[in-house]
């Protein structure tokens, strides 16, 4: 697409001069002659750059350019005045030009400092997409910026607008509940309902009228007719967790259910059929179980359509740590406490002590914490002991160092795309001076620029 | 210095296409002529912000297609510091006016 350039001069001369030359380039323009002008067409057609007069008949060029920023106008704008002064260009550069023009100007003035600005707008665009690809620090109700987070993240994202079924495995305290609601917010069904069922917390007997309901009579107690999970999660998801507890028995009537989307009530004899997306989740090895005899195949099969992983808090690196913030300030909040935060010492401890229970186990650590202690931060001596001291069972790990921050190792390809990043950054997008910087070619950052935005 | 500045004009020469260098000489003798009256008439009613808005857009118009003396006496005009009054600028201002557009429509293709 040809870049859009508006044109703000309200002298004819330069105006038509300046047309010619932006014509020439192969650009689009638009030409406004004052500030009012200028604010509509950038609001009719938005601009990718704007070419600004500083005297203008109705305002000053300073004064359109906070006007387009306070519009949304996301433009690069190049200052053209015919006062050549140190303090206009500081003064330009201060109200947010990209570059600056003094007049008379030449067509290749013109035209490398556009090209110049037109490009760092767009690799700013890039460099932004690729954070928010790269650096999520939350997600729905998920807290965390960890490479194996974001990864969890783009799954979720993928497979919500999908019907397909999702097999969500993870330790107890990973957050498997959290992701399938996060898969049902995400979706098309998000205005439906969302029914979590834990099949291990219901007795066997009453697993079944729990999925499918009961009609009146069905069985001792049966004192009306009863809308099952499924019936209720018409329309949107059911989320059947700690599927692995669920007996043979029920299994067959699960994998009848998800073979014909529809069931028979329990003492019922009309089948009912219903449009639910099923969310399965365990904490066993559930192909250890399917070899075992454990749990029927045909059904794992059914459900593990697409699997999700959630990785432990151990192998979150400093996830730990923005999930311990949260949560103090969220309980803080709660318990009326003026905690703002954790000193360097607690920090190290909690980043290298093991949470075999996950963050469910972080949570109760924190709750702990403001329940029981005051602010302004949590110290080392406010932490439970076994976060202290190691278990026996844990004590091959490498004692805690306070004084240096473990940092967890992430794949090389993140590595190279941070590095790349951060020198960007450092340079204003000056894609050679990174590029010297990290001692590569600058055809090397635009080619993996270029692979990032494909992948994203 | 040259009433046009043969490098500016050469340039334009080669960068525009004729009909449109020509089109631009005529827009540049219709804005000069307005921006003439604009800058007498706020030069005559001692409106200082109006002689400095005129002769900005002359001193812009001027640059751009190369008329250089035109350009040096507009840019006097509409510096606040600059000691002559309106009245003895605004003749030399006219003159040099008058000769660049001459010297352009020598210039036209």
């Amino acid at each position: 697409m040809r870049p859009r350039i508006l044109l703000v001069e309200d002298t004819p001369t330069e105006a038509e001069l300046a047309r010619a030359h932006l014509s020439a380039f192969g650009h689009d323009c638009d030409h406004a002659g004052t500030v009012a002008q200028a604010l509509e067409i950038a609001a009719a057609r938005p601009p990718d750059a704007v070419l600004i007069d500083l005297q203008l008949p109705d305002g000053s060029g300073f004064e359109l350019m906070r006007r387009l920023r306070q519009a949304g106008v996301d433009a690069a704008f190049i200052v053209v005045t015919v006062n050549a002064s140190v303090k206009a260009a500081v003064e330009a550069m201060r109200e947010g030009a990209m570059d600056f023009i003094v007049k008379p100007y030449s067509r290749a003035r013109l035209q490398v400092t556009l090209e110049n600005a037109l490009e760092t707008r767009r690799l700013r665009a890039e460099l932004e997409a690729a954070r928010a690809q790269l650096g999520r620090g939350s997600f729905f109700g998920f807290v965390g910026a960890s490479p194996a987070m974001q990864a969890v993240y783009r799954t979720i994202e993928s497979v919500a607008g999908s019907k397909a079924s999702v097999f969500i495995t993870g330790e107890s305290g990973t957050g498997k509940e959290l992701a399938a609601d996060a898969i049902h917010r995400a979706s098309p069904r998000a205005g439906k309902p969302f029914v979590a069922l834990n099949c291990a917390a219901i007795p066997r007997d009453l697993l079944e009228s729990e999925i499918f309901g009961h009609v009146k009579g069905a069985f001792t107690g049966a004192t009306d007719n009863r809308a099952g999970a499924a019936k209720q999660a018409d329309g949107g998801t059911l989320f059947l967790d700690e599927i692995g507890e669920m007996p043979a028995d029920m299994q067959v009537k699960l994998l009848r259910f998800l073979q014909l989307g529809s069931f028979t009530p329990v003492g019922g004899t009309r089948l009912e059929k219903v449009d639910a997306r099923i969310i399965a989740a365990t904490n066993r090895d559930i192909r250890a179980e399917v070899e075992a005899g454990r749990f029927r195949e045909d059904l794992f099969y059914r459900l593990y359509v697409v699997p999700l992983e959630l990785p432990p808090l151990r192998a979150r690196g400093e996830d730990v740590l923005l999930i311990a913030r949260h949560f103090l300030e969220v309980f803080s909040a709660e318990e009326g406490k003026a905690f703002q935060g954790l000193d360097a010492e607690a920090e190290a401890l909690i980043l290298a002590a093991p949470w075999p229970g996950n963050v469910r186990q972080l949570q109760n650590v924190m709750r702990n914490i403001v329940v029981l202690h005051d602010g302004p931060l949590v110290t080392r001596a406010m932490l439970p002991a076994q976060l202290i001291q190691p278990s026996p069972r844990e004590g091959a790990r490498p004692a805690v160092r306070v004084e240096r921050r473990a940092r967890a190792v992430e794949p090389l390809a993140v590595v190279e795309k941070r590095a790349i990043l951060a020198a960007l950054e450092h340079t204003a997008q000056d894609v050679p001076r990174a590029a010297a910087l990290l001692e590569v070619n600058p055809s090397t950052i635009y080619r993996k620029l270029a692979a990032w935005k494909k992948e994203a | 210095m040259d009433t046009i500045n043969s490098e500016v004009a050469r340039q334009l020469a080669e960068e525009l296409p004729p009909s449109v260098l020509r089109s631009i000489i005529t827009t540049f003798e219709a804005d000069i002529g307005r921006l003439a009256q604009e800058l007498l008439a706020a030069g005559r009613a001692g409106n200082a912000e109006g002689y400095h808005r005129a002769a900005h857009s002359i001193a812009g118009a001027a640059s751009a297609v190369g008329a250089s003396r035109l350009e040096r006496e507009a840019r006097l005009a509409m510096n606040p510091a600059h000691d002559e009054p309106p009245h003895v600028v605004m003749p030399r201002l006219m003159l040099e006016a008058k000769a660049a557009i001459e010297a352009l429509r020598l210039l036209r293709p």
